[in-house]
């Protein structure tokens, strides 16, 4: 800072020195950044539940910034046994095996049971009643084989940039995927 | 085979013809909306700039402002945000294996790249937050120079913070303390959604509090604008020192004709602003430091951290219940050592980032000292360019047409 130089001169010089430096910083910033950023269907955008990390804690029914969380039970019928005394159906405890309310596991009653042929039901989710609390995918987990998950909705996934379920779920299971699994299903396993 | 997938009970053979039922789950078609959320993005930027600089009118800008509120506010649930896509950007500048998508580096580029070319004219209305505390604006009572750049450092401490916890991939602090989100969505965190009440109540009596004093993108922007290269002027004519402009800016950017008669010699004035500049590194060093002391605690916000101290009180006097977190650690197969070792990588992390944290909060807090106590006459009412968010309202109160 020297008082010899015209001040005007001085402010001019340091006007076109910010222009220069903030020119330069976006250029260095967005440079950088540009070469970070990957193609729309390889980039992670999508909310999706690792189901072999997932410990059904029911967390993710609450913690969705939805007022009817877009976690949903989803069912891989593939991998079902249809078995006629279902660990996801049925209460642990119920007494007889009819669809009468206090036998029933899912509090929404969400699963429609249907009979196949002897001795096979088959289990089916109303997704518009089924509210992700993943009690049905804990008993099917612990005494079935495992065809219960709980999964994200992507039309009902608002997409956040911090997914709200993601901070709270305490195994971590909550994961972006890329487009081109967008849908983690357990018979594609 | 997935490790959950226990087959306790074989697939049946279906004797009567039955079919598995078919499922078909579309993927919603994100990329079409991000090409309309960054056209209409531009389409606003170069409405707003337009008006601010060729028609000199406000209407645009306000007309702006109501379709921002409505497509990226209630409409698009305002994510991803350009305030919020600092974080992204940032995340992905340390970490690779973090995706950055095309569209939010846009959102949070483009913005940048307008503020340097023409200022803030992104704030004036194309930032859905900007234009809704904008819109609701009745009367300016104006804050006290000192108060109003006290105030002014919180955007970068906010900013400062911020980095920290996206760069250690902890939390996404805006995310979460996005005062309009829950307003914009309908439902949310109660807390913050009556901040966000509490924040707009306000802006009817004083412009914008959050870009002013929260804002970190604003902080970015307030920076950049400083040297744009066009600039909004207040009268394309000679200033007749009215003051008619003076009260009708929301942001308190406009400067009123000062003399100065502090009667200090330019020898004195050097000695203080070199006694500045010898306090400033002093300064950023006691931040530093004092950032550094705390990094410790920030990083229990981290969700290694935190789980190895579940799992270290959970070892040291186990009990009948099982914190879901502690009961997916050990379902994982994971152990203590393991864990440990994360967590020391995740604390040494945070050390470091809250070091070049405390720098930068150290910076700010000794230039806005040093930018506060610079007098400077002027003979003219001036736009501080810094915070002028074009908003074009003092463009009508100016009689110099």
């Amino acid at each position: 800072m020297s008082d010899n130089g015209n001040p005007i001169k001085r402010r001019e010089f340091f006007r076109r020195l910010g222009k220069v430096l903030a020119g330069g910083g976006i250029v260095a910033v967005g440079a950088r950044s540009a070469a970070n950023v990957k193609s729309e269907g390889k980039a992670d955008l999508y909310w999706q539940i690792d189901h072999e990390k997932c410990i059904q804690c029911g967390r993710c029914q609450t913690s969705c910034v939805m007022p009817v969380s877009a976690v949903r039970c989803m069912h891989a019928n593939k991998v079902c046994g249809y078995c006629d005394l279902c660990g996801g159906y049925y209460r642990t405890n119920a007494k007889e095996l009819n669809t009468a309310a206090e036998n029933m596991l899912c509090p929404t009653g969400a699963i429609a049971r249907k009979f196949v042929e002897e001795p096979y039901f088959e289990y089916t989710i109303d997704e518009a009643l089924c509210n992700g609390c993943g009690k049905c995918v804990k008993g099917c987990s612990s005494f079935g084989n495992g065809s219960l998950f709980l999964q994200i909705r992507q039309e009902l996934c608002l997409g956040c940039n911090e997914c709200s379920i993601a901070k709270v779920c305490p195994s971590g299971a909550i994961h972006r995927v890329s487009y081109e699994d967008a849908y983690k299903f357990k018979d594609q396993a | 085979m997935s490790r959950l997938l226990v087959n306790r009970f074989p697939r049946p053979d279906f004797e009567s013809g039955y079919l598995y039922p078919e499922y078909s789950y579309a993927v919603p078609n994100e990329m079409l909306w991000d090409i309309i959320d960054v056209t209409v993005l531009l389409i606003l930027l170069g409405i707003v700039t337009w008006a601010a600089f060729r028609k000199r009118m406000r209407m645009p800008i306000l007309a702006v402002s109501v379709v921002s509120v409505g497509y990226f506010g209630f409409f698009r649930g305002g994510c991803v945000c350009s305030i919020g896509s600092i974080q992204n950007v940032a995340l992905a500048f340390v970490d690779p294996s973090y995706s950055l998508s095309l569209a939010v580096f846009l959102f949070f580029i483009i913005p940048i790249v307008f503020a340097f070319l023409f200022g803030r004219v992104f704030c004036a209305g194309v930032c859905p937050f900007g234009a809704l505390q904008d819109l609701v604006n009745v009367k300016n009572f104006r804050i006290s120079r000192p108060v109003a750049g006290a105030l002014s450092v919180i955007p970068w401490i906010y900013l400062a913070f911020t980095l920290i916890y996206a760069m250690t991939r902890t939390r996404f602090l805006i995310c979460k303390f996005d005062p309009f989100i829950g307003i914009f969505r309908l439902g949310g965190d109660i807390g913050v959604i009556g901040f966000g009440i509490v924040l707009l109540l306000m802006s009817i009596f004083t412009g914008r509090p959050f870009c002013r004093f929260l804002c970190p993108y604003g902080a970015i922007l307030d920076l950049v604008s400083r040297a744009s290269i066009f600039k909004v002027r207040i009268t394309p004519k000679r200033c007749i020192c009215c003051d008619l402009c003076h009260d009708s800016c929301p942001v308190d950017a406009i400067k009123a004709p000062y003399g100065n008669k502090t009667g200090e010699t330019p020898a004195e004035g050097v000695r203080r602003v070199v006694a500045y500049m010898v306090a400033l590194p002093l300064l950023m060093v006691a931040c530093a430091l004092m950032m550094r002391w705390i990094a410790p605690d920030l990083a229990r916000a981290n969700s290694e951290v935190r789980l190895h101290e579940m799992v270290t009180a959970y070892e040291a006097g186990p009990q009948d219940t099982m914190e879901p977190e502690v009961e997916a650690f050990y379902s994982q197969g994971r152990n203590l050592a393991e864990l440990e070792t994360s967590r020391n990588l995740v604390v040494s992390k945070f050390r470091f980032y809250s070091t070049l944290a405390g720098i930068l909060i150290g910076l700010v807090i000794g230039l806005k000292l040093l930018e506060m106590s610079l007098k400077r006459g002027r003979k003219e009412y001036e736009i501080d360019y810094g915070r002028c968010v074009a908003c074009a309202k003092c463009f009508d109160y100016c009689p110099q047409k």
